[in-house]
């Protein structure tokens, strides 16, 4: 049994590779011919910026200590999110996230609160820029199904402190996936542009580096003019019962508001549903400018419906979920957040869930970097 | 986890300072009104790519703000800008186009722009070249404009 599932491991990765090769081959040739037929005069100067400039590994982490109350229980839930980006070379980058967070709660018969710490690799992940439209990842990485767990998961972007309900979907176990993915964008016109992320992953039962062996892809459609995105995702499971599952996602912010309109649906044999939501930033109230351009406030609706496969990860019944926050930002980095939500779930699943929490993200560089 | 607190809030503490320098470095409370208006002295405020320019996140364009300096700035010296060499002018533009990237692209998801030391910044755009599936020629540019 042991020697089989080695040998299945290795026969995916020589798949990976294959396919890695495969596609490096044909853009890498191409490279030479676009390189030589831009025009040199139209972005001289950028290049310049980008050539002269040598980038500098970098730290990060996001910070959050947030408290939750889910039903009249009280949790709290401290979270260290670091991330380390290593560039080398004109088109390399090594980057990293990991993710370790406290689930603190009060245990009937006990004094004080309880959890235990889990820790995450969320992606750990070589990528090589292939060229202007592609670039290579190799590692563990977070799965490009909808936009959530790529761009909004961080705990310093996101406007609402809780998860969608439909985040586990297609996402995996712990959201990312373990093999090799092609991703890039494109300008098709000069007000359209098109993104495109596809994959493979294979299982990995190794925790904190838990994947399932799936391949998927993501294409969104960004109108510049507008500024309105769209997309869809599709995966495929390579294991159990071989499902597919699909989801749409769009994000709008016109340009008359300070506004923000993101939603997603996703659907698999393990459930489906949808969040709507909507951010806005009070900075055009004439009044109290000084004090007001630095309040957000958020309104998210979502529903959830159960699938024919149970998920641990996903609710047992069909939920509704409504939610309001009021973000304060002192600067982008630093800001403190609040929300009230109420669930409607059959069996008792009716509650109110608060949370107050403050979130913060700092970024040094490791190394020397020049001080402006 | 008690032994390891006081090392976790001492990083903590020791980035708060750091990020309170590079606030006072450049930081901007708002992008929607004090985001720093990449408007080059010689463009006149009411050149197309300057109208068009979507100023970090939305708001800016419709936003009752006051103008800002740059853009008054930008009205004042205008005349003198009509004799700026060719390159300078073509090194504006794109610094406007670099704006418009960063308005278009980042602040889908972030609030107001950061102003990090260039090679760092190089490093944050590559990454996010990747993250967001953002263009290699948007990448350039959103370099350029935020490393000026």
């Amino acid at each position: 049994m042991r020697r089989t599932s080695t040998r299945s491991v290795i026969y995916g990765w020589l798949r990976v590779f294959a396919v890695i090769a495969t596609l490096l081959a044909a853009p890498l040739a191409r490279c030479q011919s676009t390189s030589a037929d831009q025009d040199p005069s139209t972005d001289t100067t950028a290049d310049s910026a980008y050539e002269t400039i040598r980038p500098v590994p970098i730290f990060s982490a996001g910070v959050a200590y947030n408290s939750f109350f889910d039903g009249g229980v009280d949790n709290v839930h401290p979270l260290v999110s670091p991330v380390t980006l290593i560039p080398f070379g004109q088109n390399w980058l090594i980057e990293s996230r990991e993710t370790f967070e406290i689930n603190l709660a009060p245990v009937p018969g006990e004094s004080g609160y309880h959890g235990a710490l889990q820790k995450e690799v969320d992606y750990l992940q070589l990528d090589y820029i292939a060229n202007s439209h592609m670039t290579v990842t190799v590692g563990r990485f977070l799965t490009p199904f909808g936009v959530f767990n790529e761009r909004l998961y961080p705990v310093w972007i996101r406007d609402l402190q809780t998860d969608p309900l439909i985040l586990p979907i297609a996402t995996g176990p712990s959201g990312a996936g373990t093999g090799a993915m092609v991703r890039g964008g494109f300008d098709l016109t000069s007000k359209v542009e098109i993104n495109y992320a596809t994959y493979f992953s294979t299982l990995s039962t190794d925790t904190p580096l838990d994947s399932e062996r799936m391949a998927g892809m993501r294409a969104g459609i960004f109108l510049t003019g507008p500024r309105l995105e769209f997309g869809g995702s599709f995966q495929h499971l390579l294991q159990g019962d071989r499902s597919n599952a699909f989801g749409f996602h769009a994000a709008w912010q016109p340009r008359s508001l300070p506004l923000d309109l993101r939603a997603e649906y996703a659907r698999a044999d393990t459930g489906s549903g949808y969040w709507v939501e909507s951010a806005y930033k009070l900075s055009q109230i004439p009044v109290w400018r000084d004090e007001l351009r630095h309040v957000q406030v958020v309104g998210r609706m979502q529903q959830y419906f159960t699938g024919v496969v149970p998920d641990d990860d996903l609710p047992a019944v069909n939920t509704r979920l409504f939610e309001f926050g009021l973000n304060y930002y002192f600067y982008d980095d630093l800001r403190i957040v609040s929300s009230y939500g109420r669930q409607f779930a059959p069996e008792g699943g009716n509650m109110n869930i608060w949370n107050v929490g403050l979130t913060y993200r700092f970024v040094l560089p490791i190394g020397h970097g020049d001080i402006q | 986890m008690s032994r390891r607190s006081p090392i976790l809030w001492l990083v903590i503490a020791a980035s708060g300072i750091c990020g309170a320098a590079s606030a006072a470095h450049g930081q901007q409370g708002d992008n929607a009104v004090q985001q720093p208006a990449m408007v080059p002295a010689s463009v006149p405020a009411s050149a197309p790519a300057a109208s068009d320019s979507n100023v970090g996140t939305a708001g800016a364009t419709a936003s009752p703000a006051p103008a800002p300096a740059s853009a008054t700035r930008s009205a004042g010296t205008a005349h003198a800008s009509s004799a700026a060499s060719p390159a300078v002018r073509e090194r504006e533009s794109l610094l406007i186009e670099g704006e418009k990237r960063f308005g278009t692209n980042c602040g889908r998801c972030h609030q107001s722009p950061h102003h990090f030391p260039p090679r760092m910044m190089a490093t944050v755009v590559r990454h996010m070249r990747v993250r967001a599936t953002i263009t290699d020629e948007d990448m350039r540019l959103i370099l350029l404009y935020m490393t000026q």
